[in-house]
């Protein structure tokens, strides 16, 4: 008996056009176009309610495929390239029953929403599928509206089943991701030759490599969760860690230095460059070191400036005895000479002379390599430097008709640097501000302080630096050539010298000019701590 | 007439010798030498000079030795005495003195080579002051 028959039935003579589109979110995330694309199985052996559902459900945009048995309907699921969204399944049939079906399929696919087709009469055995997965039902006889509306929420489980699964898929690959990502991370770190050690914002090791621990010699393992001054020897080390975790927000600070592993141990150099490592928002959540081994580096720069230093002391000794010999002949000490020998001996002086401040800073070089030059730390007044810089250059100033002024704002702080160095920072500095001046040009010398430095500028009227010079003018034996600079006797080390000297004493030197409108050299030199 | 001030020269370099002794010659002072610093103590100790200049960098006993051993004695403490340094000032006395655990005592440093002019006011100075 059924109420439902093919004659309710408009066929439509335009055919539905089948996509090729798997159901997704899109196709019907609008209640109209919920049934669009979805693909539909029908297994009923009575062929009125398959053609039945096949033009209603295809006239909704579905694409439908009836069969009408059992036998027929699995093979289809299981063969099937493409899964079923939904299926439509009649429970009494010759054959296989709708229950054996249904068992068959769940074993098959899980997520094919299966809805029964039932007898009027049948709600045990309704009851019965849904026990057994069945997601609804629909009695015979049954509206095309009854059945667009239990397909159409057949559907929509489909379609939140899917999005469901999406999202646990795609939860489960950004887990994968994360912890291939830290493992991956740690066998980079791990297989560093570089030691990296990371602290938290209380100085605690919270992440390390091998290297590290090799490097810094710690034998008592593990170390992670300990702090970092139980573990770490070297002061310095500790002392950068907790300078940089106390940094103010608004300062990044980097601090590089040498170490040996434990104080006083001089057999392995190390260098260590610790930074804060920094939250989204800027905040400091703990610091960063990594460590390099520099012993290699350290041992040929001390054998390289070991050779230095003795070829330049036997250079310098027989340089200088010609030299005094020179300044005797010259002096008419050893007999009389002629006006003309006179003027030969004062050039061949100047020679030999510039081959000796040649020696000298090949000398000052080897010394700030082999770190010579930190040894002598004391406070300092500044200013008394510049002073005795200032008068000892003063004559040659004058030989020029070159004016100099001091300019300083007391009181200044004193910074913490060798006096002997510092010395010799400002006499080259002048020195070059007289030899590349202008004859009865300008130099001013101006002291203050600027943050947590000393500030020192050398400003003179000379004839500057041409642009292209300036990147390469704190290179070794570099001299911008030109006519003006022809006659002038220089080594081209005197600002690498100075340049070596006050980095040593974690300052910085930068230098400012315009061909033809002078230089200015500024030198930043960090305060004595209190 | 006034006794010449009597000068000795310490320096392994005999070339250097001769020219700083011609630089006080000829200003007239006695000159006396010696080319190591053994040899330069013996003489300091014989001669009894009026000022001594001394090498620093020397075989056998070095500059620094020869002035604090003589400064250590009363006999010959009073013996002004001027340290020629040929080393750059990087490495200066107070790195020496570190080393050494002694005080170094020197009137005077002079820098190699030197202008005769400078040595002979230099020179002039201490004896004036002895």
């Amino acid at each position: 008996m059924k109420e439902f028959n093919g004659s309710r039935f408009t066929v439509h003579g335009q055919r539905t056009t089948v996509h090729g589109k798997r159901l997704t979110p899109e196709c019907y995330g609008e209640n109209h176009h919920m049934l669009k694309d979805a693909n539909i199985l029908v297994i009923d052996d009575e062929a009125v309610i398959r053609d039945g559902c096949s033009r209603i459900l295809t006239k909704e945009g579905c694409r439908v495929k009836g069969v009408e048995n059992g036998e027929a309907g699995l093979d289809l699921i299981t063969n099937k390239g493409e899964p079923f969204d939904i299926l439509l399944l009649d429970l009494m049939m010759p054959g296989i029953s709708g229950m054996e079906v249904l068992d068959a399929v769940h074993s098959v696919d899980q997520s094919l929403i299966v809805i029964v087709i039932t007898g009027y009469a049948t709600v045990e055995s309704a009851v019965e599928a849904m026990k057994k997965g069945a997601y609804d039902f629909i009695a015979k006889p049954f509206t095309p509206d009854q059945l667009r509306i239990v397909v159409r929420r057949g559907v929509e489980k489909r379609v939140l089943q899917r999005e469901a699964e999406d999202l646990r898929k795609e939860r489960e690959k950004s887990l994968k991701d994360i912890a291939y990502e830290k493992s991956r991370i740690s066998t980079i770190i791990n297989c560093m030759v570089d030691g990296v050690l990371v602290t938290d914002r209380d100085s605690q090791i919270v992440l390390h490599n091998p290297a590290a621990t090799r490097l810094l010699e710690i034998k008592s393992l593990p170390i992670i969760n300990k702090s970092l001054c139980q573990c770490v020897k070297n002061e310095g080390l500790v002392k950068a860690v907790a300078t940089t975790l106390s940094a103010e927000r608004s300062k990044y600070l980097e601090i590089s230095q040498e170490i040996t592993p434990c104080e006083g141990s001089a057999r392995v150099f190390l260098r260590a460059d610790t930074a804060p490592v920094l939250n989204e928002g800027g905040e400091i959540m703990g610091s960063v070191t990594v460590l390099h081994d520099i012993t290699q580096e350290k041992e040929l720069n001390q054998m390289k400036s070991d050779f230095l230093t003795m070829v330049s002391h036997e250079l310098r000794a027989p340089i200088s005895a010609i030299q005094q010999q020179l300044s005797v002949i010259e002096g008419g000490m050893a007999g009389l000479i002629t006006e003309k020998q006179g003027k030969m001996l004062i050039r061949a002086k100047e020679r030999t002379k510039g081959l000796l401040d040649l020696i000298n800073d090949l000398l000052n070089v080897s010394s700030i390599d082999s770190g010579i030059v930190v040894q002598h730390k004391e406070s300092i007044v500044l200013k008394e430097i510049v002073e005795k810089a200032y008068q000892l250059m003063e004559p040659e100033a004058e030989v020029r008709g070159i004016k100099m002024r001091l300019e300083t704002s007391d009181p200044l702080p004193p910074v913490n640097a060798d006096r002997e160095n510092m010395e010799e920072v400002f006499t080259n500095l002048i020195s070059n501000a007289i030899k590349y001046n202008v004859e009865g040009g300008g130099i001013i010398i101006t002291l203050r302080s600027e943050g947590e430095f000393v500030r020192t500028d050398v400003t003179d009227t000379g004839i500057g630096i041409p642009e292209k010079d300036l990147p390469k003018i704190f290179d070794r034996f570099y001299r911008v050539k030109s006519s003006q600079t022809r006659t002038v006797i220089g080594t081209g080390l005197g600002l690498p010298i100075a340049k070596g000297i006050v980095e040593a004493h974690r300052g910085t030197i930068s230098i400012k000019s315009k061909e033809g409108n002078g230089t200015t050299v500024t030198v930043l030199l960090p305060k004595a701590s209190e | 007439m006034e006794k010449v001030p009597k000068i000795l020269v310490v320096d392994d370099d005999p070339d250097l010798v001769e020219s700083v002794k011609m630089m006080l010659e000829n200003k007239n002072y006695e000159v006396i030498t010696a080319y190591d610093g053994i040899e330069g103590l013996q003489k300091a100790k014989e001669e009894s000079p009026d000022l001594i200049i001394l090498d620093v960098m020397m075989p056998n006993k070095d500059g620094y030795s020869v002035c604090a051993e003589l400064k250590a004695d009363p006999n010959y403490n009073n013996i002004p005495i001027i340290l020629l340094t040929a080393v750059v000032s990087h490495i200066p006395t107070t790195t020496y003195t570190q080393r050494m655990g002694m005080e170094i005592e020197a009137d005077d440093y002079i820098d190699k080579p030197v202008e005769p002019s400078e040595l002979v006011r230099r020179v002039d100075v201490l004896l004036r002051k002895g």
